[in-house]
């Protein structure tokens, strides 16, 4: 189930990055964020760690349901642009977004044998952050580089979860925290120019 | 008790912030000054003391950052007070300065006293964040862009902080469980790890996205452009709280590693720190602005903080580092002074101050400008000289004694390009120009005077002492 989770969690990644549309991306958000939610859940529950199992069910409450619904609530309050075409072409795309994922397999391999994680856990988790980076820089409006950047933060939770199945309580609720103020912060920044982003 | 005297001054100004008739908001300023009371109660404890658990602590080296931070942060609270007289800021959003002024206090307090890597991790993002409408605050298109830019650029800097610190955690959480985020288990159990390997990979990705924070080649422009679209007292907190608060992370951090790895550690902070120092004296040269002269400088005192501290010069690091917290503050307030002819006019801006407050205020800026490249008796020229000797110090027992005189050869000749501008500036602002009258207030020449003499105090042999105990 967990494989089927991360395969999942990878693909809408690639998916967000080919998509040229302001409201599927956020789509495609919460369908990664839903797989991550689940995931820490599923992984909660088998190595039965409670913290890991509340830090899935707020994953899920937070990112999954109240970071969507917030971002289209401000994309259609600010009237974001809704078409934002890439800047990487999609015949290179097809070529990139395999390389990385062939690269960080091949970088992984020596992390992955040093700790008790599944190998390809760890690779996807790196691989991913590369795959938002990518989201991040091939777009010039500002609405997918925040959600490039929120992405970003579940890659690295992907990470945390797979490699050191969570970290501290105290700790994810301060990242949880966190996203909440800049979601605070992004709101202002637009609330207070009206600029068309 | 002492938790609630440590976030008090923070929450009372987030508070306050919020009432919008002008007497009470007057009292803003005036509440960063509440700081004292727990620096006190800090002072009195025996070290280490542990707050709220195991997650704070309170060391020599914690308490020392804490307290430069809460004096930049009563000086910056002071100048404020005149921000209106010398830009265009409503009373709304001289408010909302304050209350994320207040925010980001909160989350580098977390940051400086934190015994946790995730707890440091997240006060550090709790201030970033904070700061992106502090930019925001000067409404122009180009601040607006430079507060995206901020945000984008410090997201990526800070998940990149976050991603070695998971690293770091993976290698050590078999050996310390949970405890594996605590600085303290891990520099007493970093001998005992099976997978060094991994906590150095972890270590490097940190140190990567800290320096990208602080502004570090080849990330060295961006913090110049936001610094330049802000109003002043913004890269004054930047210069001397978040970067203080980044540099006290490196710090925390590299004493685990060079535990196991002293000279991969040196290598890399030394190649990162020569290549930011080259670069940045010829952006400095080419500075036509103060912001960007002051910013750029920044980068260059924090590139040889980070090289003194990785030499073994812990001494000289800290009091390098407690020179350029007031220092940089003071030159990025005394800015709003300075440019109020036009940013540009750096020719004559040391002239046409009348009265006892413009004559302080002329004096005061003199040494400073001289201080930054320092000219003695400023604590910078004492921590230069030792952080250098500490260097010779640490090649005796290599063989690359001779590389090593030869870097630090051409690194005074880097030096020495920043000190020929800084001189030519500090001439042609005396001496250059035409004289323009320029108005000077009580509060900017109290917060000047209040940083000088921390300055100055830094030289007394008992903070000498209270530094070297540190090391």
């Amino acid at each position: 189930m967990d494989n089927f989770l991360i395969g999942l969690f990878l693909a809408t990644l690639i998916i967000s990055i080919f998509t040229a549309r302001l409201y599927r991306l956020i789509f495609w958000y919460f369908v990664n964020s839903l797989m991550l939610g689940l995931l820490a859940v599923f992984i909660g529950i088998k190595v039965h760690d409670n913290a890991l199992i509340v830090s899935g069910a707020i994953t899920l409450v937070l990112k999954a349901l109240i970071i969507p619904y917030v971002l289209k609530y401000l994309s259609k309050k600010f009237h974001l642009q809704r078409q934002i075409t890439p800047n990487i072409k999609v015949h290179y795309s097809v070529i990139l977004i395999p390389a990385i994922l062939v690269f960080t397999f091949f970088i992984a391999e020596p992390i992955s044998h040093m700790l008790q994680a599944n190998p390809n856990d760890i690779s996807i988790s790196i691989s991913s952050l590369f795959l938002t980076l990518i989201l991040m820089m091939e777009h010039n409006h500002v609405a997918p580089k925040i959600i490039g950047f929120l992405t970003l933060d579940n890659a690295l939770f992907l990470l945390g979860i797979t490699a050191t199945n969570g970290m501290p309580m105290l700790v994810e609720l301060g990242v949880f925290f966190d996203i909440l103020m800049a979601i605070v912060i992004i709101n202002l920044l637009f609330k207070d120019t009206g600029v068309k982003a | 008790m002492i938790i609630f005297f440590l976030l008090l001054p923070a929450i009372l100004m987030f508070i306050v912030s919020f009432v919008k008739t002008d007497k009470i908001a007057n009292l803003l300023p005036f509440v960063s000054f509440t700081i004292i009371i727990p620096n006190i109660m800090l002072f009195k404890l025996p070290y280490p003391y542990h707050l709220m658990g195991n997650y704070l602590i309170v060391d020599k080296l914690g308490d020392y950052v804490f307290l430069v931070s809460s004096v930049v942060s009563i000086g910056v609270s002071l100048a404020l007070m005149t921000l209106h007289k010398h830009v265009n800021i409503k009373k709304r959003a001289y408010n909302r300065f304050y209350r994320f002024f207040a925010l980001f206090w909160l989350g580098l307090i977390l940051s400086t006293l934190s015994n946790n890597m995730g707890i440091y991790w997240v006060g550090l993002e709790f201030a970033t964040l904070s700061t992106v409408y502090m930019i925001k605050i000067n409404y122009t298109s180009t601040a607006h862009k430079e507060a995206w830019n901020y945000m984008i650029v410090d997201t990526i800097a800070i998940s990149i902080i976050l991603f070695g610190i998971i690293l770091i955690y993976a290698s050590a959480k078999p050996l310390l469980g949970d405890n594996a985020m605590n600085f303290n288990a891990l520099l007493a159990h970093i001998k005992e790890i099976k997978m060094p390997f991994l906590f150095e990979i972890g270590f490097a990705i940190t140190t990567v996205g800290m320096f990208i924070k602080l502004g570090m080649f080849p990330m060295n422009l961006w913090l110049a452009d936001i610094e330049r679209a802000s109003f002043y007292p913004v890269p004054a907190l930047f210069s001397g709280i978040l970067e203080s608060a980044v540099m006290i992370g490196f710090f925390r951090f590299s004493k685990i590693v060079m535990q196991i790895d002293f000279t991969q550690l040196f290598g890399f902070v030394f190649i990162y720190s020569f290549l930011t120092i080259f670069i940045v004296a010829f952006l400095i040269y080419r500075a036509k602005d103060f912001i960007r002269l002051f910013s750029f400088s920044g980068i260059e005192h924090m590139a040889l903080i980070a090289l003194f501290w990785v030499s073994g010069g812990t001494f000289a690091a800290l009091l390098h580092f407690g020179a350029h917290a007031f220092l940089k503050p003071s030159l990025f307030l005394s800015t709003g002074v300075l440019e109020s002819k036009g940013k540009y006019h750096m020719a004559g801006a040391l002239r046409g101050y009348k009265g006892i407050k413009g004559k302080i205020f002329w004096f005061i800026v003199g040494l400073f400008l001289l201080a930054i490249v320092s000219v003695p008796p400023s604590p910078m020229f004492f921590s230069e000289i030792y952080g250098f000797g500490a260097m010779i110090n640490m090649a005796k027992h290599t063989h690359h004694m001779l590389a090593m005189i030869a870097a630090i050869a051409f690194l005074l000749i880097l030096l020495s390009i920043i000190f020929y501008r800084f001189t030519a500036i500090y001439q042609s602002m005396k001496y250059g120009g035409t004289q323009e009258e320029k108005k000077v207030y009580s509060s900017e020449i109290i917060a000047l005077i209040i940083l000088a003499v921390s300055l100055a105090l830094l030289l007394l042999p008992q903070s000498m002492e209270y530094l070297r105990s540190i090391s």
